[in-house]
């Protein structure tokens, strides 16, 4: 038996010619818990989705107990005994606990092709009772909270303990962001408990919990792993230093480019604007050539408010205005009237229209400027493309390529050529606009903002990034459990630290 | 894929100092057997509607509550019961199967023609029925195959098969429609025992059979959980395709066997043997309780939406309603049950083709 | 749940046009030629002037109701009710012309266009499958048409004029029904070029959320494909009641599958965004020279259905983008 129950070598993985996995290497001892963290896009969750089955390699190798394994289905993955916990959560409503626990693997459950209830059950209940849950395993999950689902979910990735040949590997994603005090309670007092048989790789944003469970901490950076420390020899400050990591490069953020606001007209007034479950009493003002960030975890609502903001959802109190006008937002066909335009994060599916031209993309919102009446103009929109094509320096062979052929930032940039186009643009959402793509790509994007903000256009950021945010914002939003904590002013040379924001966001 | 094998009552207890394994505590909210059959059927609305509506036609007409107008009740509920009970099974997919008048016409024809018959010389006895039905389950294996290997969507899919059925059928018609002259079989289905219609009987045996396929069987089982969260259940390592094939198969068996009961009733196959049942079928289970999206539903509750439909077209007739009416009433209750149990889930930016 | 299922990249050459999409595209019209030779060995005067006549006659309210199907399935949907609404139409004009003469021309295709409407209205507003909703829109119509009708054929007793000419007037020897479904095809295709928003029902298909979030009505554009659906439909309706001289409760029932056939085999994926009124005709023909085809090679008309449903089902198979589809239902 070695020590080492699962280690990864010179992992690679790309998307699209974009690397989300750049010659990662780790190692799980056995009876560990490692943390593993890292911003947005770092590349964890590539990396779990490689360990679980669910991605193929492209380079590399995975040694399970020191031997060579290839996972081609999560099946597999369990099946050698790696049991996940994912953040998006993995069961099926519409069946009973105990069929969840066991699904596709019921085992002694089910014989000769017939259910055994009582078994099944009791199978079950052994799963429930290692984690001390009082959740009967006949309840259907529907009719469970999201704290108790995450329970579930964590005795389902125990079951591979009794499935697999050698110890378990215990994978847990994100499982604090539900749960809340006793839970979490629940959930550090099983990890205490699990070390001793398994080991155990712990993902979370919530720096001061890793460093609370984890023997040793692997730290992730666009796509690669920039540290590894025990616990003994880091603290928080150092941690988050390691993740965000890149000094802060003015060049690489086009920050000479930024401009003062002062004085500039009010684009967009929010006043306490409030959405149930998602976010309560947010107010700020937008200005002409400003750019507002907005900083927060996942559930601070700051998502919300962005698609708030361009209509795609609805809100319940408080009122927005544009230009002195109230407007109501009741859809995106209203927000693009009133001359808001958004950038979504999803960006293949909300982003760009996939299966139409690149020319037919950047006329999607407006083709008003091409048009004569309902008439388009062929000519005039084909020098058009042409031009913003040239303009934005999008590698595209011709105006008539299908986008989806295009690398992510090449897609961006038609996105962006989409609202550009538009004379009626006031305020441009940017809902994580370098998600995915590569480091040139990105500082094309921080260009464009600059110059979007020299024309006088509005820019609400939602950055993958607090560096980002930092660079490219006037006025900083920080954001948790649906109220804004705090505001910062984030002009030139008054630029706040990124640890000032975290102590907002946790 | 793997369907691992029952290794866990015997793994290697892989030291878990802090497990305590004693006996599972008695559930404390063990159902009786009230709760039990309202657990199966549903309970709420639908059974309250149907029990509503027998009130109400037996005050309302002098002939409803009747031992004669029972049976002739429960004659009618036979056929589309079967048929509704197979379908039961594709709509918890969240699939549908469009092709149950064609498959009808294709089993109720092969049927009679293998059977004692006026126009061969074949007398297959036994063997006639069950080719009968097997047209059914074949005509259900080509769409589950067609829809989960070929990726098409299952009411395309079936609406072709549909054709094709009749086509088949309008082939074996041949201009005539061929008569039963089995009388043994045609009284496996004919006439009454005692006072219960035999095709009823057929009913209850597929109900008892398809019931305990549905709470026993991985089919069964399954079928909830892929109409729940298909890649979910694709991610356990579960053979998704394999069973959406054989709900689909259930679901031609289902009118396959009623094929053949309408032929053992009319003593003869035809063309149009299964003419307005597809429709009745899907109003039947939408009614129940098994929604269309998938994963919520069960055979039990569709008993209760077929027995509605079926009170309600018999009451309505002798009320003198115009029949066609309930067409159009079955129609809305589609749209109307669909967009109720999917008003919650709608979104600004939500596309559903 | 973004990690279970990934979007997959739909693989395509650098010129954005696969060697299959171009296969697809030409595929129909080799068919139709193809078929139109092979007939032509068995009946050398297929292509007279008579035969093409009643080629063209019987390809009429097939192409009419296809064309209407067209739109609604390049946004990626499907309406069931359509045939069901022509035959509806046909009884309600059997009803109304003696009375209102041509009123009543002008007035079914109207409401057999509101039938869309208030479909496209529950797709959009309900976010329901349109198979589902269009389904119960059948069995809504069914009824609506057989009590109208007292599931009896009516015959059209006076005012017959009012429609008649669509089964009478030939132009250069050919049906006026069929020159003008075909002009409709026509004119259809070059709007969607013309337009600066032509191709909003191909873009409905191709990326719905993609045009809601530049800010456009997608559901009034969904509304719009089903209420042309209906129109069309109401406008085959008026053609079968000028042949058939009367109005049934299921006259244009039957239609169905050879419309739908018509229409994916001319090429229109049911994924939707790929397609057109032209392709549409491409398939129309193809249906209606298959029907006359088997009968000159003596094939029984038995196995019409047989065909339509594997046509049916072939053509989806070949056509259709699996790319796109995330799971099949």
């Amino acid at each position: 038996m070695t020590d080492t129950v699962l280690e990864v070598r010179n992992l690679r993985k790309e998307f699209r010619g974009v690397v989300a996995l750049d010659d990662i290497s780790f190692e799980l001892r056995r009876h560990e818990v490692v943390g593993l963290i890292g911003e947005n896009g770092a590349g964890k969750s590539t990396l779990l989705k490689v360990l679980s089955g669910i991605y193929k390699p492209d380079g590399g190798e995975i040694l399970r107990e020191g031997k060579k394994v290839t996972f081609r289905t999560a099946a597999e993955s369990a099946a050698a005994g790696i049991g996940m916990v994912h953040q998006e959560q993995s069961l099926v409503t519409s069946i009973s606990v105990a069929e969840n626990i066991f699904l596709g693997v019921e085992g002694a459950g089910v014989s000769a092709g017939v259910y055994r209830w009582g078994t099944l059950r009791t199978l079950a209940q052994e799963q429930l009772d290692k984690i001390g849950s009082p959740i009967s395993p006949k309840t259907k999950v529907e009719h469970l909270s999201f704290a108790e689902r995450q329970m579930v979910e964590l005795a389902k990735a125990l079951s591979v303990e009794e499935r697999a040949d050698s110890e378990p590997v215990i994978v847990l994603d994100e499982p604090t962001s539900v749960l809340e005090g006793d839970e979490l309670e629940v959930l550090f007092d099983q990890i205490d408990r699990l070390r001793k048989f398994a080991s155990i790789v712990f993902v979370s944003h919530r720096l001061d919990e890793v460093l609370r469970v984890s023997d040793r901490v692997y730290v992730f950076k666009d796509g690669q792993c920039v540290a590894v420390r025990d616990r003994s020899e880091v603290d928080v400050d150092e941690l988050h230093r390691l993740m965000v990591g890149r000094e802060s490069t003015a060049e690489f953020y086009h920050e000479a480019k930024q401009t003062a606001v002062v004085d500039q007209p009010v684009l967009m007034q929010v006043t306490g604007l409030g959405k149930t479950k998602a976010f309560e009493d947010v107010n700020f003002t937008l200005r002409a050539g400003e750019v507002v960030g907005i900083t927060g975890v996942l559930g601070s609502g700051r998502e919300e408010l962005s698609r708030v903001l361009f209509g795609a959802e609805g809100f319940d109190q408080g009122s927005i205005t544009l230009g002195g006008k109230s407007i109501g937002l009741r859809s995106p066909v209203e927000a693009v009237r009133a001359g808001i335009g958004y950038i979504p994060a999803e960006r293949r599916i909300e982003g760009i229209a996939q299966g139409l031209s690149v020319q037919e993309n950047i006329f999607l919102a407006d083709p008003s400027t091409v048009s004569a009446g309902p008439f388009l103009k062929p000519r005039a929109a084909a020098a058009a493309a042409d031009e913003w094509i040239r303009k934005l320096k999008i590698k595209t062979p011709n105006r008539g390529t299908n986008i989806s052929n295009l690398s992510g930032g090449n897609q961006q940039k038609a996105v962006l050529a989409k609202w550009l186009t538009s004379p009626r643009l006031k305020v441009l959402i940017l809902d994580h606009p370098t998600r995915g793509l590569d480091v040139g790509a990105k500082e094309d994007v921080y260009g464009f903002i600059r110059e979007l903000c020299a024309r006088g256009i509005g820019v609400i950021l939602l950055a993958d990034t607090l560096e980002e945010t930092i660079a490219l914002s006037h006025t900083i939003l920080v954001m948790r459990d649906g109220r804004v904590q705090q505001t910062f002013d984030a002009h030139p040379g008054n630029k706040p630290r990124p640890v000032d924001l975290v102590e907002g966001m946790v | 894929m793997s369907q691992s094998g029952p290794q866990v009552a015997d793994a290697p207890a892989t030291g878990t100092p802090s497990r305590t394994s004693g006996p599972t505590p008695p559930d404390p909210t063990t159902p009786g057997t009230l709760a039990r059959v309202r657990g199966l059927i549903g309970g709420g609305g639908p059974a309250v509607a149907l029990v509503v509506l027998i009130a109400f036609f037996s005050i309302a007409t002098p002939n409803f509550f009747s031992v004669s107008n029972a049976s002739s009740l429960l004659s009618q509920l036979s056929i589309l019961l079967v048929i509704s009970i197979g379908l039961t099974f594709v709509i918890l997919l969240g699939s549908l199967d469009l092709s149950v008048e064609g498959v009808m016409a294709s089993s109720s024809l092969v049927f009679v023609l293998l059977a004692s018959n006026d126009r061969n010389d074949l007398s297959l006895g036994f063997i006639a029925l069950i080719a009968g039905v097997l047209t059914g389950s074949l005509f259900g294996l080509l769409n589950g195959v067609l829809h989960v290997y070929l990726r098409v969507p299952s009411f395309m899919v079936t609406l072709g098969t549909g054709a094709i059925g009749v086509g088949l059928a309008t082939v074996l018609f041949g201009g005539r429609a061929p008569r039963l002259m089995d009388d043994g079989l045609r009284g496996l289905g004919f006439g009454n025992f005692g006072i219960f219609p035999k095709l009823a009987l057929i009913a209850i045996l597929v109900l008892v059979v398809a019931l305990l396929v549905q709470k026993f069987t991985r089919v069964g089982r399954y079928g909830y959980a892929i109409g729940g969260d298909e890649p979910v259940v694709r991610l356990s390592g579960v053979n998704v395709e394999r069973y959406k094939v054989l709900s689909f198969v259930l679901a031609g068996t289902g009118s396959g066997i009623a094929g053949v009961m309408a032929a053992m009733q009319l003593g003869v196959g035809d063309v149009s043997i299964g003419a307005g049942f597809q429709f009745t079928a899907i109003t039947a289970v939408v009614l129940g309780g098994t929604a269309l999206v998938g994963g919520i539903g069960g055979v039990g509750k569709t008993l209760v939406g077929a027995a509605i439909i079926t009170v309600l077209a018999n009451g309505l007739i002798l009320l003198g309603v115009n029949p066609y009416v309930q067409i159009s009433v079955q129609g809305l209750v589609i749209v109307v049950a669909v967009v109720a149990t999917g008003w919650s889930l709608r979104k600004r930016v939500r596309a559903i083709k | 749940m973004a990690i279970l299922t990934p979007t997959r990249p739909r693989q395509a050459a650098a010129s954005g046009v696969t060697v299959k999409d171009r296969i697809i595209a030409v595929f129909p019209l080799l068919v139709l030629i193809v078929l139109v030779l092979l007939v032509l060995t068995q009946q050398p005067n297929f292509l007279s002037l008579a035969s093409v006549r009643g080629l063209l006659e019987s390809m009429a309210p097939i192409l009419l109701l296809a064309i209407g199907q067209t739109f609604v399935i390049l946004t990626g949907g499907i309406d069931l009710s359509f045939a069901v609404v022509s035959s509806l139409s046909t009884v309600l004009l059997a009803l109304w012309l003696p009375d209102m003469g041509v009123g009543a021309l002008i007035l079914v295709p109207i409401l057999a266009c509101l039938t869309g409407v208030l479909t496209g209205t529950v797709v959009a507003f309900a976010q329901i499958p349109s198979f589902i909703v269009s389904l119960g829109a059948m069995g809504l119509w069914t009824g609506v048409a057989l009590t109208l009708s007292s599931a009896s054929t009516i015959r059209i007793s006076a005012n017959y004029d009012v429609i008649g000419w669509v089964t009478d007037m030939r132009i250069a020897g050919l049906p006026v029904s069929a020159l003008l479904a075909i002009l409709l095809a026509i004119l259809i295709s070059v709007a969607i070029r013309v337009l600066n928003r032509g191709r909003a029902l191909h873009t409905m298909g191709l990326a719905e959320n993609a045009l809601l979030m530049s800010g456009n009505p997608t559901r009034a554009y969904r509304i719009l494909a089903f209420a042309l659906c209906g129109l069309f439909s109401g406008l085959a309706g008026v053609v079968l009641a000028s042949s058939q001289y009367s109005g049934g409760p299921s006259l244009g029932d039957t239609l169905m599958l050879p419309a739908i056939a018509a229409v994916v085999i001319g090429g229109n994926a049911i994924t939707g965004g790929v397609g057109g009124p032209l392709k549409t005709l491409v398939g129309a023909l193809i249906i209606v020279v298959l029907r006359v085809g088997l009968n000159a090679i003596g094939i029984d008309p038995a196995y019409e259905q047989i065909i339509y449903g594997a046509v049916i089902i072939g053509a989806v198979v070949l056509t259709i983008d699996r790319s796109r589809l995330g799971i099949v239902k």
